[in-house]
């Protein structure tokens, strides 16, 4: 059994996933987690009274060994490591929602200080492809940005929402670090520098990343599943119902193979194989973890791995040696075997008894009340289900519709289905009351996104008085764009907004495409090319029309341009399709985005009017002090309290100031946001070399503050004419 | 001292019940003992341990399921004689397998307890006490509620015969012949009893008692009357107690208590010097622990704890090390003798697994024809939904043979399901339609792999009432499904007690029809929990209950044509007015329902209420502060500033937030019961003061007990 080597109990409280070791001074490791009330604590334990009495430092009026930064915001992330590989010691950096802090703690001086419009919710630190020196990257609104040790921003890029996660891994087995980052959009996504390489998409936020070894990785979701990846290959995955607060690589069993470390909501830390998900460890904190971290904090040469939860409490674990031969925990592995082996014999004799029970059941009197009520239906009794489109009634808004029935007069008793992404929670169930059994049951079913989904199904299957029902399994999948119903074209309502493409391929295959994607009614029978298809939204109403000419161009009219997006990379996979340049316009959405952007513009001149009253104001404050106390050095009770009264105006004055800025800033942010989210949107609009060209070109429209060629590009996908 | 017992699983047998699994008597001093246990399939086994292998003495053919197995023989002889009760038959064997008895009770219930003296046969079925010597009736006896457990005092020590049942209504009944001496209210309803020491202590009158809640108890039961010696509260909200048993496992001399409990957790109690019991060992196994013994059966010169577990497993609890001392070639024979069983298992197992292929295959055959029938198998679920006294919520229980895939919880009124720190199954709440389809909850519990025990709480509002159901599907082809159903009983915050203040005041409601006395009874249980459903003995019947949320008391009386319901708390009458005419119109039963309100009443409540509600508004204001004044600390140093009232919250900080984490939506629930108590009071008086809701909810979060009742008084 693993036994920590090291248990601390700091009086601290540690803020979630801030946590970080580092070796500040270039020797001893430190760690460094965020608190409350906006400060960041470093534990020191190996320089008793090395203090330096400096503005952001003081030391922690409750612990010696414990000094404090101010950093007077909340805290939005931490890490710690090499910025500057000539200073031959750790920076810590500190993110908030509107800056960036790298800061030298052994000197206690600021490395720098940058203001990150985008905020910072997320950070990395190490070298990215190849870029030479390391970069801070931090990710925030849709947007990414890597800084040099000088706060110079050598990368940045957009991603598809905000960021979340961010890890550092050889993805693509180069030897140089690809990005990768988990956004609120559900999907891990791969950089090589500003390039996308792959994306993965999963079923809920993505909440932390890690490097595992090679192109192996490890992420958490915000739904309490973990689990690793080999490239864009998902190994294993299993679903708690607590939360992963961290995750990290380590090999605790020695073996040379890290695992995965996982500290969990309700303070258990486990440690898993990476290849199968098997638990080889695990210990149980009195609060929910805080972080997982490594380094070697007693000095003794091997790194040791420090679990630290929110109520502060810190237990180091070194990794087991050679003779404990991987087996952690206090079991042996024998007697496992042979307990799990006893219980497979068990379930195969009980499975045997079964059938056996069966036997004897048919060989009895033909099916009567009793056995009903013991659950014996014919065998022959099959279980159908159907996947359809329904345009609603006034009662019930459109849907797509599974029906499930059986072949005879048994009844349905109530269905589960299990999937990801469709429902509020994992599951959906249906249960008829008593009086409405019947042998079919047509659930409605409204993805929110347009995404594949597999639904797992278990219908209970039985007679109405039954206490034991039959379950009936079965896997069927909800093509990509289920919630569009086929509708007869009416040109009068085709949208203005297109995207325009060439594809070399066969209307066949375009026809095969459509029957994976679309729930198309069966006697749907379209002719050869040139022909059209016209398909109506559930969600809002839209239209969507696919046009295919005979010289394999194909038109796609939709005001949405997510859905645009979504039709290309769902056929560009399927036809496997890398290089793809599209024609698109959306007049609509492109006039929105024009605003957004004037809009930018203008928050961007009221914040720095508003900065420059509030620098005025601070002048006018200290001059008011200033007479307000010689006022009262004169005795002149008046003056000063006219003073007095003046400097209370102006600090309301000053409040209502903040309260317009802080408005402003979140309207900013949110503008900031959308204008990402269009470069994003333009370059889902394109597959491979256009995408990135795409999205770089936007970019450099952007800082040249070219609003046109920004246009002009997510047009026609190139800068150049 | 420290205990440390390594777990060692033996074999697995089918599904057992409580108290069936016994080691008989071993030959000579420290030699190895033989195990011998009866499933639910009927079979009787008995096996000893060489070399680490389960040597069968005999195995009996199948029958009906083994529901007690007891060890006898003549008294002051080794008690080598085995005796199994199934279904109402009691069978005997000797140690080498013959059967030497068989004995038809005739009893029209299956016998549930059974206990064995020299030639006495003591047994109860549900509700039924019959005592035999030499198979021949002596004494009977009817209880009123369910009989758990039945035990006789040692007859050789004492030279009496005294029997004590341990009943479902919280007592034991001590009996003589076939008539109650006295009856004894224990804290829950017992499950077990057990002769303290085997041997019923210094005065062989010591009796050891267990309850569904978890609790432990030891009463010394005089001629005359009980004496309490202790008891131990469930502190740790482990589970109901199943099997006790007295060993000296920690080899002091002094026999320890060794008790297995229906989560899985086997515990050893030492004594002190006081002779009171003190916790020295705990080891939790994964499912119900059903019978447990000390003894010697791995390796003969170790002592261990052998426990059968609900889905058969034989397991020991051994202080034989793991990790052998000797030279290197021993660890070698002991790997190897491990290596030996894994490989003869996988051999079994892949024949097993060639056999079900075939089977599996023939039974997707007959799928074709269109005669042929498919019955799903059966499986067994030891399930159990209880009231906590804690914190007036149900926990729901279940348990099966095999690990359990998913369980749907479907609900027709609306509770809420609370999470329990124990289970790792992922929880998801679905959508429900409820006024087509009539749910009002429906959530699905998908379990990890492994689990074949789930734990589920449910908070209920009174008043409300209906049916909860439990959809279980295990892991096992053909997947096949078991609903449960659990009542959701109008008054299910009341619980069965035996003693209420008289001198409270009281409002009574009085039916008076045409009806039976069974009729009223059936009424009875439909709207309280914990009534027998089996209509009591006698003309004329009372049952006392009390809230478990408000302490308020609740007392029915009623005899054919006439029954009386008396409470202190208005909601309570109220609730029973409104359950009791909707079911009599239900079934076409002229009612005379006449009520009469006692205004004190309602101000006793409040007060009654007071203390509850100024608590928890303390502790939730007191939590509130927690983390500012935590950041207070850090900023400025020390908490020297601070006002005593504010130290002391820091310094009782965790305390305090476990107290508000243990009880979720105290304060909720009590504003609830306020505003029901208000609406109910005016409803008594034909005033629908819904209006003034609000107005009374404004009152309650600036809360003060004066304001609250002056308000109660004016509306």
């Amino acid at each position: 059994m693993l036994q920590p080597v090291f248990t601390l109990k700091l009086r601290h409280k540690i803020s979630p996933r801030m946590v970080a070791v580092g070796r500040y001074d270039g020797t001893h490791p430190c760690l460094a987690a965020a608190t409350q009330a906006g400060k960041v604590f470093i534990h020191n334990p190996h320089s008793r009274s090395q203090h330096l009495g400096a503005p952001r430092v003081l030391q922690s009026p409750l612990e010696s060994d414990v000094s404090l930064l101010n950093i007077n915001q909340t805290v939005s992330c931490l890490t710690a490591g090499v910025l500057n590989p000539e200073l031959g010691y750790d920076a810590l950096l500190v993110g908030t929602q509107t800056n960036l802090l790298a800061y030298d703690v052994y000197n206690n001086s600021d490395l720098f200080y940058r203001e990150v419009a985008d905020g910072a919710s997320a950070i990395v630190l190490g070298t990215l492809g190849d870029i030479t020196s390391p970069l801070a990257i931090i990710g925030g609104n849709c947007a990414l940005q890597g800084f040099n040790h000088e706060g110079n921003d050598l990368f940045w890029t957009v991603t598809g929402d905000n960021v979340h996660s961010l890890a550092l891994c050889d993805f693509d087995g180069d030897g140089k670090k690809e990005l990768l980052v988990g956004s609120e959009d559900f999907d891990i996504r791969v950089f090589k520098e500003d390039e996308i390489v792959a994306e993965m998409s999963e079923t809920e936020i993505i909440t932390s990343l890690c490097p595992m070894y090679g192109s192996r990785f490890g992420y958490a979701l915000s739904n309490g599943t973990v689990g690793v990846y080999d490239k864009t290959a998902r190994y294993w995955r299993i679903k708690s119902k607590n939360q992963a607060m961290s995750i990290h690589a380590f090999d605790l069993n020695s073996d040379g193979v890290c695992e995965l470390i996982t500290g969990w909501s309700n303070g258990k830390v486990d440690a898993r194989s990476d290849r199968t998900g098997e638990v080889i460890f695990k210990d149980n904190f009195s609060s929910a973890i805080a972080g997982v971290v490594e380094g070697d904090y007693r000095m003794e040469g091997c790194q040791q791995l420090i679990c630290c939860s929110v109520d502060g409490e810190i237990r180091g674990y070194l990794p087991g040696t050679a003779e404990m031969r991987g087996n952690l925990m206090d079991i042996s592995v024998e007697q496992d075997l042979i307990r799990e082996l006893s219980q497979k014999k068990q379930n195969l004799l009980l499975e045997l008894r079964n059938y056996e029970e069966n036997a004897k059941a048919e060989l009895s009197s033909p099916l009567n009340e009793a056995d009903g009520h013991r659950g014996v239906i014919p065998a022959n009794t099959k279980h159908h289900t159907a996947l359809s489109v329904s345009l609603g009634s006034e009662a019930q808004a459109a849907h797509a519709e599974l029906c499930i029935s059986t072949s005879n007069d048994t009844i349905i008793r109530a269905v589960l289905i299990f999937a990801e992404g469709v429902f509020a929670g994992e599951s959906h169930v249906v249960h008829p009351s008593v009086h409405h059994l019947s042998s079919s049951v047509r659930i409605p079913i409204t993805p929110p996104k347009d995404i594949p989904v597999d639904l797992h199904l278990k219908t209970f299957v039985g007679y109405r008085s039954s206490t034991q029902f039959h379950v009936f399994e079965l896997t069927r999948q909800l093509p990509r764009f289920s919630m569009y119903a086929l509708t007869s074209p009416d040109p009068a309502s085709e949208p203005l907004s297109y995207v325009n493409f060439i594809i070399a391929e066969r209307a066949q295959r375009v026809v095969m495409w459509l029957n994976q994607n679309f729930l198309l009614p069966e006697d749907t029978n379209i002719q050869n090319a040139p022909f059209q298809v016209c398909f109506t939204s559930l969600r809002n109403g839209g239209q969507l029309y696919i046009k295919i000419k005979l010289s394999g161009e194909i038109t796609v009219n939709t005001d949405d341009i997510d859905l645009a997006g979504d039709i290309i990379q769902s056929m560009a996979s399927f036809f496997a399709i890398e290089d793809l340049q599209v024609e698109a316009d959306f007049p609509v959405y492109f006039e929105e985005l024009r605003k957004v952007l004037v809009k930018v513009d203008e928050y961007h001149s009221v914040h720095q009017k508003l900065s420059a009253d509030m620098a005025d104001n601070s002048n006018l404050i200290r001059s008011l002090l200033v007479q307000a106390e010689d006022a009262r050095l004169m005795r002149d009770m008046k003056t000063m309290k006219n003073r007095y009264k003046e400097l209370y105006d102006l600090n309301k004055d000053l409040l209502n100031g903040y309260k317009i800025r802080c408005n402003n800033h979140t309207e900013l942010l949110g503008s900031l946001k959308a204008v990402n989210q269009a470069i994003q949107r333009a370059g889902h609009l394109r597959v491979g070399k256009p995408k990135n060209q795409v999205i770089t070109a936007c970019r450099d429209a952007i800082r040249s503050n070219n609003i046109n060629m920004l246009f002009r590009i997510m047009r026609v996908g190139t800068a150049s004419s | 001292m420290d205990l440390n017992l390594n777990r060692a699983d033996y074999l697995q047998v089918g599904v057992t019940s409580q108290k069936t699994m016994k080691l008989l008597p071993a030959s000579k001093h420290r030699a190895t003992q033989k195990v011998v246990v009866g499933d639910h399939d009927g079979i009787v086994m008995c096996f000893g341990m060489k070399k680490g292998e389960a040597v069968t003495v005999f195995k009996t053919l199948p029958g009906q399921k083994i529901a007690r197995l007891e060890l006898g023989g003549a008294l002051n002889t080794p008690q080598e004689k085995i005796f199994i009760a199934a279904g109402s038959e009691i069978r005997g064997f000797t140690k080498r397998g013959k059967q030497f008895l068989s004995f038809e009770t005739n009893l029209t219930e299956s016998i549930k307890a059974m206990h064995i003296s020299g030639s006495d046969l003591f047994l109860s079925a549900s509700y039924i006490y019959n005592h035999y010597c030499d198979c021949k009736d002596q004494h009977y006896y009817l209880s009123g509620d369910k009989i758990n457990d039945v035990i006789c005092l040692p007859v050789e020590r004492l030279l009496r015969e005294v029997p004590v049942l341990a009943c479902q209504d919280r007592v034991l009944r001590v009996l003589q012949g076939s008539d109650v001496t006295y009856e004894i209210e224990v804290p829950g309803p017992p499950t077990v009893l057990a002769l303290h020491n085997g041997n019923g202590g210094d005065s062989g009158e010591d009796l050891l008692f267990g309850t569904s809640d978890g609790k432990l108890g030891l009463i010394q039961i005089t001629t005359s009357k009980p004496i309490h010696k202790w008891e131990i509260r469930n502190e740790k909200k482990r589970g109901g107690i199943l099997c006790v048993d007295s060993f000296d496992i920690v080899g002091d001399g002094v026999k320890d208590l060794l008790v297995g409990r229906d989560d899985g957790m086997v515990e050893v109690y030492g004594f002190d010097n006081a002779n009171e019991p003190v916790l020295r060992f705990d080891h939790t196994l994964s499912e119900s622990v059903t019978s447990i013994q000390g003894g010697c059966v791995g390796k003969d010169g170790y002592d261990e704890i052998v426990v059968s577990t609900y889905s058969g497993w034989i397991t020991g609890l051994t202080t034989e090390p793991v990790h052998k001392e000797s030279g290197p070639g021993e660890e070698l024979k002991f790997n190897q003798e491990m290596q030996n069983k894994i490989s003869s298992l996988r051999s079994e197992l892949e024949q097993l697994q060639y056999k079900v292929l075939q089977e599996r295959e023939k039974y997707q055959q007959s799928s074709q024809s269109s005669k042929a029938k498919s019955a799903v198998p059966s499986f067994s679920v030891n399930d159990k939904f209880t009231l906590n006294k804690d914190d007036a919520s149900y926990s729901l229980i279940l348990e099966v043979q095999t690990a359990i895939d998913n369980v749907l919880i479907q609900s027709d009124v609306p509770i809420d399901l609370l999470d329990v720190d124990k289970n790792s199954a992922v929880v998801s709440f679905s959508s429900c339609d409820s006024e087509s389809n009539d749910n009002f909850l429906l959530a699905t519990y998908r379990c990890q792999a492994n689990t074949t025990r789930l734990e589920l709480k449910i908070r209920s509002i009174e008043g409300q009432y209906g049916t909860l159901q439990a959809y279980v599907t295990p892991r096992i082809q053909p997947k096949t499904c078991q609903v449960r159903q659990y009542h959701i009983k109008p008054l299910s915050l009341h619980q069965r007690t035996h003693f209420i203040d008289h001198d409270r005041p009281m409002n009574t409601l009085t039916l008076t029809g045409q009806f039976s006395f069974s009729e009223l009874h059936s009424w009875v249980v439909f709207c309280m929990p914990e009534v027998p459903e089996k209509p009591p003995a006698g003309e004329c019947v009372t049952f006392y209950f009390q809230n478990t949320f408000l302490d308020t008391q609740l007392e029915s009386t009623y005899r054919k044509g006439e029954g009386v319901f008396k409470s202190d708390n208005i909601s309570t009458i109220s609730i029973l007015k409104d359950v009791l005419s909707k079911e009599a119109t239900k079934r076409k039963i002229n009612l005379n329902i006449s009520y009469e309100i006692n205004e004190v009443s309602v101000k006793h409540t409040l007060k009654l209420i007071h203390p509850k509600l100024e608590y928890q508004l303390l502790l939730a204001k007191k939590v509130q502060l927690i983390d500012a004044l935590k950041e207070l600390q850090v900023h400025e140093g020390n908490t020297n500033f601070l006002i005593p009232e504010y130290r002391c919250i820091l310094e009782e900080a965790d305390h305090l937030q476990e107290e508000y984490k243990k009880q979720p939506a105290h304060l909720e629930r009590l504003y609830g019961m306020i505003t029901d108590l208000f609406i109910d009071k005016f409803k008594f008086k034909g005033t629908n003061v819904k209006t003034k809701v609000p107005l009374l909810l404004e009152i309650l979060d600036s809360y003060d007990q004066n304001a609250l009742i002056a308000f109660f008084d004016a509306a």
